[in-house]
């Protein structure tokens, strides 16, 4: 197990614990985002390649932002972190995969 | 576990392995995260194909509901995190209060969403009434696909809503403690793994013009 920083020996006390705060400030991040992404779509509705793109990627911003901070992968083992990547790689070359071969008919 | 030769596994009844637990519930996560990748891609090759009826399907629903319960959810997110924060610093009490806040937060996004979908029924477009059936195609497609993703989503919020009752019953018990939480966390996994797919279903369906 990584414990760089951690010295206390006890399995359960090395836990970092997250503050009230920071929390609160994710939250802020998300609704934030979430504003944009209502913005984007409902007023760049003309623009509409550009508003997929958009609205994909603020999603995944999103999805990180829930991920990294609120499911405790910056603290937790790399490991974790490495087995998400994973999954995600995977479903992202399948997808692409399905799309190349979609338009390449 | 008592063998009849008197053997007996060390620390038999006893082993807890916080970091096994919370691995397994990773695993299980990945497993929730394919199953709704698959519909995913099932979403997008349909899109795709009728690219035009999506379009003009997605503004049937309603931004306003979506967005609410898009914030809904976030918050809840928010509150099951602080109520790990506050076991973990011994805080039982607060602890519980911000679940039975995350458990309303649940009951919230499946109040507005029996209303979203009742308007819809009411219009006809439930998958099998005869508006929906003489649709064409790619607009039938857009809801049946809407109906079923959000509804299995919305199958996840009641499993997590119960669990996060299961939570506040123990906590209460005196069954999880600030040296014992992997309960809470690994229920805060889950909450938050629904979330993530409702910020993806939100844009996909709602929001993508």
């Amino acid at each position: 197990m990584e414990n760089k920083n951690l010295h206390k020996t006890e399995n359960h006390k090395e836990h970092h614990i997250s503050s009230y705060k920071d929390h609160f400030s994710t939250l802020l991040a998300l609704l934030l985002l979430t504003v944009v992404t209502v913005v984007v779509s409902v007023f760049g509705a003309d623009l509409r390649s550009l508003s997929v793109a958009t609205a994909l990627l603020i999603a995944t911003v999103k999805v990180v932002v829930v991920a990294y901070y609120f499911m405790h992968l910056k603290y937790d083992m790399k490991l974790y972190t490495w087995l998400v990547v994973l999954v995600a790689v995977l479903f992202v070359a399948f997808t692409a995969l399905t799309s190349i071969e979609y338009f390449n008919r | 576990m008592e063998h009849a030769s008197g053997f007996v596994l060390p620390n038999s009844g006893h082993n807890r392995d916080a970091e096994a637990s919370k691995m397994g519930m990773w695993l299980f996560l990945f497993t929730e995260l394919l199953l709704f990748g698959g519909l995913f891609i099932v979403y997008m090759v349909y899109r795709m194909i009728n690219h035009e009826a999506f379009l003009l399907s997605s503004f049937e629903l309603d931004v306003t509901m979506g967005t609410i319960n898009t914030v809904v959810l976030l918050v809840s997110s928010m509150t099951i995190a602080m109520s790990i924060t506050a076991i973990q610093k011994g805080n039982i009490k607060l602890s519980v209060n911000l679940l039975y806040a995350t458990l309303a937060a649940a009951i919230i996004f499946m109040v507005i969403k029996y209303f979203e979908w009742s308007s819809k029924i009411h219009h006809g477009l439930f998958p099998g009434m005869d508006y929906y059936e003489s649709l064409p195609k790619g607009e039938g497609l857009f809801f049946y696909l809407y109906f079923f993703m959000t509804g299995l989503h919305a199958l996840h919020i009641i499993i997590g809503a119960v669990i996060i009752g299961v939570v506040i019953y123990r906590t209460k018990k005196g069954l999880v403690t600030s040296e014992k939480y992997t309960l809470t966390e690994n229920a805060g996994l889950y909450w938050h793994l629904v979330d993530l797919i409702w910020i993806y279903l939100f844009p996909l369906f709602y929001l993508i013009h």
